[in-house]
């Protein structure tokens, strides 16, 4: 590839979110998180260890701040200053939110992250050689670092523990950087099914780790560009288009605004959506009773 | 007061620069020693990192950049003030510059090659750097142009490469005259093979003339972009504290303070040293002063700016930032920042500071101290006080791997310096020549106008 | 591989009673057919060979296989996906009742279980203060030699909970050594709630649907994290949050310490500890007074429990009271839930029965509490575990009863009270084997420990206690090879391969047709095919069939409900006043991954956060901030809290969502041994409780102890994931709240 070449094929190389002449298709994978049904439970976040092959990192490192959850549940208390949290707490699953203008993607030096076709926010490994500016300018802060070897640490995956390693997907090095990838290892093998059977991926044929652990089924994940997906339908029903900054729910009221039909109102929202990383994750608001 | 004598002998510059050269004193091996001591404490922390991972270096996953980002931009900053002396300077005819430039080039060099370390010292995977270089391959694989790292890295390269030559191409005729002065031996073989034949003659002066004004010309642009895209890495990012309109500006006024302020220290230390005093005189260390107060308030202007746009803009983020600098956990060494960086200059402004010598050594200390810890603030605080509250970190602090290659880097830095005061003449004799020269003329010029005042032939 | 070992049976003399009892369906309708053989598909082939390579075996393709989950007793069915011979992942299995897919953190753990590599590899007779290796045929014979000439009664076997085929084994095991001293112990079972659903009624578990009701009042039942079967309770919370007609649920949660079920609350009400049955009477006096028709005994019975009064015993308002009160009246069918922080104290019982009243007076019984299906074998139904068996043990340990000792999936020496002083009293036993997964607490005090195979690479049945929809029966079959094979007579065995080698000392013409638990379940589920839906499928058929699904499914009976709200003997004692040498109540609590601590050294559960302090590797104290302050106590204090039965030092971490006078450590943590995960992490709260009991059932009240705090001048920073925000947002949109009035669930996909 000459210089020549990577210059006149520059948007080939570099793919943020969708406009006109680059519209995604046909898949753009993404997530919607309903923060009323989450529990808080950890489950989605263990299962990510299960199946992503990430190191536990033990006590003294994890007070340093090396943890490498790429699932973490965030404990929110209110900050109305009552004795007690008589409303409960808010739990919110955060994890790389593959954001479609991410703003990891444009600083990496050589390029080791990198948007998808697909939209998804991928991280190559191999090509990684940790300057860590992709996490110095991640808003979420969602990306991990390997700070050592772990897989040559003690006690990480001692023998026998690392048969359970998945053979999909890359067990890491140090000094690389992590984080969330929508299971792509999963998203692969459908693609391949639904290729080798001549279609797309149908609603419902990948699933995230994390999603399909949820016991409160808080998570879906799913094709944005495909109408019958559920997570498609979540979103239209919301209002929430990837590629803006601001939604109807931010327009109108102080507290929210009235969907056309001015039945209800809309729960649907982007964290930093200002910021317009124009995250693929799409929360919905936790409801709290008012009767009571 | 005169910049220079204006009768002293050729020779004796000669003789007096030469010296320099000569076999070095036992002080000077006990600090080549005490050098390569720090030298190797850096080297064993680096080894032990490359070991066991950047995690003994103690930043974390939110605070992912530390003391190695923060050195960087010191030692990058550090650079500018050589240029600032021997290419704009230069360009403007400023006479008094000509005793000191040479070690302020040797300063620019030696920092950027200690800053380029930092680089590396700073990455996960050191051992693929050249990754991060457009080198062509069959893969078709290039690094991200969009990213101020690689024009970072692009910049930097580029500017240590012009650097050098600046300084060697400068050195030319210096370096005939020590290969003249040299009984045979190593160094005459050296200072032959380096010197590309110069004979002095108007051909070559001419050529060597216009050689070392085209990369001057071609040095400043660079120089002032070296640090824009410095700048750059923290301006292009979305973070609160960073990504300031005023920042390429405001790094290169810090880069050209903390030169300024090195400079001093280097400038007091060699005159001692080398028993100098002929050479850089104390009218010359009184300009560097005058101009070291003028940068230190501009970059004190522009921190305010910095200060007041924050507070006054929108982003809470940002300001919150500033807040938390200013309270936090980092208030004690941003508030001895700011009071290095704009409080301790006023010393200079007062006449009889600015040729103090003791005073001036203290003062340039504590300026780069303040430049130093101005970077670090630059870096960390945004990092535990970011965007996300929940991974909001104060309790990163730089573990003594950190410290020990800071403070490695120092010895680095001190040696290359002190081997290359022994190796190459730090003052320039040719053109402390053309100043007594140049001097001696203006002294002519002067008395025969004097002459002609007293004859009471009048002004034209 | 030999397996077909049935064929043996045609032509044997055999009493069909005791064959019937032998394979565990005595009691049921059993439809006797012949009896196949014929070779199985059984994947235990030592060696994985890719040049004849099994037909489901192609390296890079994953295989699934159903089973069922071990970490806990709730019995969810799990699928693992296994790879070149490993198994790598377990999900749940979508056509479980129970889980429908979906898993825990701890299910998702149980590979690290599996793989754990601190798990006891061989046979271990105790010399000296070290283990020696042994072989299973020496260890077995070693229990013959030792059960040689002990009288039944001086037997004793201590288990956790136990059902399907392994109950039946076990029972015959203990009836042939002629053993009455079966132990079923759990440490933290909801023994007194299950009395008092007995008692409120008439079954010990109903089913409870929480997706049917519109309003759930909890009081302590931690439901969505530790509570009787959480993935269940889970997927039925959010389809109650969803509600029906977009009439969303609402919880409330009525505790003095909040779980992380509390912590997803509409309102969280904290209360005076051991005061939960003073409100629910309270809650039936304020429904009586805003009109809801009372009995006459019951509205006798809560005359004296108005507003003011259980306002001031329980701490709650007599607005919120009446909020309760308002809400439960108009919004029906409601669902009450009486759960561990209720039952923990000496009135426990009376605290249960209080609570279960109110779901009685609201009419809930037969709507949103129902009969649960029963499965048709009583021998294969569980036996659940309480702590009043493990105190009768103890007792009879002190007493020098017993001369040999099992024990088998439970630790007694780490999570019985101090105050018991179990472990002295254990080695009173002349001979004590452990089965065992790792050299636990309980492990190290064994003269034998025989190692188990994981539920991994295990044969076996399991009846779940609380049953979703239908009855079932879960299947449990090894995933992968066993990772510490036999090799030269030792290795890891099945406990079920265990016991039928120990019945065969016994009763050997019995049992002899079955050269291992595998030959003995298949004969035992082919033997019953008919009333497991196997209808006229051929043996072989059928077993695949069932093997490959995981669960067998059966359309068992319900037992009736006994709705009748009975008042008899309610009696509930004024809150204690507060003693001035020990004022605070401990509440030790239960933390959804960690549980009894049996699980501890699975390092994906040490490292995952407590869902609401998201502390992790290490214990803690729970104060409110409030009494923090009084105490001048900051976070990462060491705190020491002592009380009658000796003390613990442990970090400090002011939390709101307790009651000022509590402070609550949570359990699991703070082992001397089971592995290089779990040991030197945290403490042990289990050490210092009070020995009180129940004064109904005789169960361990463990909220009773009583202790105090103080500072020992030591700090420590407490890792956790939170940062130093704390649980603050600074203003952000992170994780918004909407009320409820404010949007419209119905609109919503």
């Amino acid at each position: 590839m000459s210089v020549s070449n990577l210059l006149e094929n520059w948007s080939d190389v570099r793919h943020t979110h969708p406009v006109d002449d680059v519209p995604h298709t046909p898949y753009k994978w993404a997530m919607s998180i309903d923060l009323d049904a989450c529990s808080g439970c950890n489950a989605c976040s263990v299962a990510c260890y299960a199946e992503n092959n990430l190191a536990v990192v033990g006590k003294e490192k994890y007070e340093h701040g090396h943890s490498m959850h790429w699932m973490r549940i965030e404990r929110y208390w209110d900050e109305d200053g009552r004795e007690f949290p008589d409303q409960g707490a808010q739990f919110l699953p955060m994890m790389c939110q593959q954001c479609e203008a991410a703003p990891c993607e444009t600083v990496c030096p050589v390029g080791a992250t990198n948007h998808t076709p697909d939209g998804i926010n991928s991280q190559i490994y191999n090509r990684c050689i940790g300057s860590r500016y992709c996490e110095a300018n991640c808003p979420y802060k969602v990306r991990y670092f390997n700070w050592y070897d772990y897989p040559t640490t003690d006690n990480v995956w001692p023998a026998e523990m690392n048969q359970q390693l998945n053979p999909d997907v890359t067990v890491r090095g140090k000094g690389v950087m992590e984080k969330c990838t929508f299971c792509i290892q999963r998203v692969t093998v459908a693609k391949n099914n639904a290729k080798n059977e001549g279609r797309l991926v149908h609603d419902g044929d990948v699933q995230t780790a994390c999603q399909q652990a949820c016991p409160t089924s808080a998570i879906h994940f799913g094709n944005l560009v495909d109408p019958e997906s559920k997570v498609y339908k979540q979103w239209q029903a919301q209002q929430v288009e990837l590629d803006k900054d601001e939604q109807t729910k931010d327009k109108g009221t102080e507290e929210g605004g009235v969907s056309p039909e001015g039945e209800g109102k809309l729960r649907g929202y982007r964290v930093f959506e200002e910021l317009r990383p124009y995250p693929s994750v799409m929360y919905l608001e936790r409801v709290r009773e008012s009767d009571i | 007061m005169k910049d220079i004598r204006e009768d002293i002998a050729w020779a004796k510059i000669n003789t007096d620069v030469l010296r320099s050269l000569e076999n070095p004193r036992k002080l000077y091996w006990v600090i080549l020693l005490i050098a390569i001591a720090m030298i190797g404490v850096a080297v064993g922390c680096e080894i032990y990192q490359y070991n066991m991972g950047m995690g003994v270096s103690d930043k974390n996953n939110s605070h992912v950049w530390g003391l190695y980002i923060a050195t960087f931009i010191f030692w990058i900053g550090m650079s500018h003030s050589g240029t600032l002396l021997s290419a704009i300077l230069h360009l403007m005819h400023a006479d008094w510059r000509k005793p000191i430039y040479r070690f302020a080039e040797a300063m620019t060099t030696f920092s950027l090659m200690t800053a380029g370390l930092f680089v590396a010292v700073h990455l996960g995977r050191v051992w693929q750097i050249y990754y991060a270089l457009p080198y062509p391959n069959g893969r078709g694989v290039w690094p991200n142009f969009q990213s101020p790292l690689l024009w970072d890295a692009m910049a930097i390269f580029t500017y240590l490469s012009s650097s050098i030559l600046f300084l060697y191409v400068g050195m030319i005729p210096d370096l005939a005259i020590c290969r003249d002065n040299m009984n045979p031996g190593w160094r005459k073989k050296l200072y032959t093979a380096l010197s590309l034949g110069w004979e002095g003659t108007d051909r070559q002066w001419r050529n060597f003339r216009v050689t070392y004004l085209t990369i001057a010309c071609f040095l400043i642009p660079l120089a002032v972009s070296v640090h824009s895209i410095v700048a750059s890495d923290f301006a292009m990012s979305q973070q609160p504290g960073w990504h300031i309109t005023s920042f390429p500006p405001y790094f290169v006024a810090g880069a050209l303070y903390s030169g300024c302020a090195a400079i001093i220290t280097l400038f007091i230390i060699l005159r001692y040293v080398f028993k100098f005093e002929e050479y850089m005189t104390l009218p010359i260390l009184k300009k560097i002063v005058r101009l070291t107060f003028a940068i230190a308030m501009v970059w004190t202007y522009l921190n305010l700016i910095e200060y007041a746009t924050v507070w006054y803009g929108h982003d809470q983020a940002s300001k919150d930032v500033l807040i938390q600098k200013a309270t936090g956990v980092y208030a004690p060494f941003w508030w001895t920042m700011n009071f290095c960086g704009s409080i301790v200059p006023l010393i200079m402004f007062f006449r009889r500071f600015q040729t103090n010598i003791p005073v001036l050594f203290a003062v340039s200390l504590l300026l780069n101290l303040g430049m130093w810890l101005e970077r670090w603030m630059i870096v960390a605080p945004t990092f535990s006080h970011g965007y996300y509250p929940w991974t909001w970190d104060s309790d990163q602090w730089p573990s003594l791997i950190q410290w020990g290659i800071v403070f490695g880097s120092f010895g680095w830095f001190t040696l290359l310096f002190m081997v290359f005061c022994k190796v190459f003449p730090s003052v320039s004799m040719y053109e402390v020549k053309e100043m007594v020269y140049h001097r001696s003329l203006a002294t002519k010029k002067l008395e025969a106008t004097g002459k002609l005042a007293a004859a009471g032939k009048g002004a034209h | 591989m030999n397996s077909g070992s049935v064929k043996h049976l045609a032509g044997q003399p055999f009493d069909r009673r005791d064959f019937l009892k032998v394979l565990g369906w005595s009691g049921a309708a059993v439809a006797l057919s012949g009896c196949g053989n014929g070779s199985v598909e059984d994947g235990r082939e030592t060696v994985v060979s890719y040049v004849e390579a099994t037909d489901y075996m192609i390296p890079s393709i994953s295989v699934y296989f159903n089973s069922t989950c071990a970490q806990c007793d709730a019995g969810c069915n799990i699928t693992g996906r296994i790879r070149e011979g490993r198994v790598l992942k377990l999900e749940g299995n979508p056509d479980s009742a129970i889980n429908r897919g979906k898993t825990c953190g701890l299910g998702q753990a149980g590979v690290q279980h599996h793989y754990n590599p601190d798990r006891v590899r061989e046979p271990l007779l105790r010399s000296g203060n070290s283990g020696e290796a042994i072989t299973w045929e020496k260890a077995y014979a070693l229990i013959a030699e030792k059960l040689n000439g002990v009288k039944g009664e001086e037997i004793a076997f201590l288990s956790g909970g136990v059902s399907g085929h392994l109950k039946v084994l076990l029972g015959n095991y203990l009836d042939s050594i002629g053993s009455k001293n079966h132990f079923v112990y759990e440490a933290i079972a909801p023994a007194v709630v299950r009395a008092a659903n007995k008692k409120s009624y008439g079954v010990e578990m109903p089913r409870f649907n929480i997706n049917k009701a519109k309003v759930v009042l909890s009081f302590g039942a931690d439901f969505l994290g530790a509570w009787v079967s959480p993935v269940h309770f889970s997927q039925q919370y959010a389809q109650f949050r969803k509600g029906v007609n977009g009439q969303r649920g609402v919880l409330i949660q009525v505790e003095s310490k909040m779980t992380l079920t509390g912590a997803n609350a509409d309102r969280w009400l904290v209360v005076r500890p051991g005061t939960e049955g003073i409100l629910a009477l309270g809650i039936i006096h304020a429904l009586g007074a805003a009109g809801l028709a009372l009995s006459g005994d019951v509205a006798a019975a809560v005359k004296g429990y108005d507003k003011a009064r259980v306002s001031a015993d329980t701490g709650v308002s007599v607005e919120q009271i009446d909020k309760i009160a308002a809400i439960l009246k108009a919004r029906t069918p409601s669902l009450v839930l009486a759960g561990s922080a209720a039952e923990g104290y000496a009135h426990g019982s009376q605290n249960a029965a209080a609570i279960n009243l109110l779901n009685q007076v609201l009419g809930n019984v037969g709507k949103t509490v129902e009969a649960a299906a029963v499965v048709p074998f009583p021998q294969m139904t569980p036996t659940t575990g309480n702590t009043a068996a493990l105190k009768t043990m103890n007792n009879g340990l002190a007493a020098g009863k017993f001369k040999v000792l099992f024990s088998y999936a439970t630790n007694p020496v780490f999570t019985a009270p101090g105050a018991m002083k179990f472990k002295d009293n254990m080695a009173r036993a002349g001979f004590k084997v452990a089965f065992a997964h790792y050299l636990d607490e309980t492990a190290l005090q064994a003269d034998l420990v025989l190692p188990l195979d994981s539920a991994l690479e295990d044969w076996g049945t399991q009846v779940p206690e609380y049953m979703a929809e239908g009855a079932q029966i879960n299947i449990q079959q090894p995933l992968m090879e066993k990772l510490h094979a036999n090799t030269d007579g030792k290795g890891t065995r099945g406990m079920g391969d265990i016991l039928l080698a120990l019945i065969k000392q016994r009763r050997a013409d019995d049992y002899r047709k079955y050269d291992d638990y595998y030959a003995y379940l298949r004969a035992a589920v082919l033997q019953n095919k008919g009333a497991l839906g196997g209808g006229v499928a051929d043996d072989e058929t059928f077993w695949n069939e069932t093997l490959s699904k995981g669960i067998i499914k059966l359309a068992g009976a319900t037992h009736a409900l006994s709705g009748k709200a009975s008042v008899a003997g309610l009696s509930l004692p004024a809150p204690a006043a507060i003693d001035a040498q020990y004022p605070l109540q401990l509440i030790p609590s239960v933390n959804a991954s960690l549980r009894d601590g049996r699980h501890t050294n699975q390092p994906w559960l040490q490292e995952s956060p407590d869902p609401l302090t998201t502390i992790v590797w290490d214990s803690w104290v729970e104060i409110h901030p409030k009494k923090a302050a009084e105490l001048g106590i900051v976070e990462g204090d060491i705190v020491e809290v002592s009380g009658k039965n000796g003390s613990i030092k442990a970090q400090a971490y002011l939390f709101p969502g307790i009651h000022p006078d509590a402070v609550s450590i949570p359990l699991g943590r703070g082992h001397e041994a089971l592995g290089r995960y779990a040991q030197g992490y945290g403490v042990n709260p289990f050490q210092i409780l009070d020995a009180v009991y129940d004064k109904e059932t005789g169960e361990l009240a463990l909220h009773e102890t009583r202790v105090k705090v103080s500072k020992i001048g030591k700090r420590v920073i407490v890792v956790k994931d939170e940062g130093f925000a704390g649980g603050k947002q600074m203003g952000k949109k992170i994780a918004v709240r909407v009320s409820s009035d404010k949007v419209k669930l119905s609109g919503e996909v």
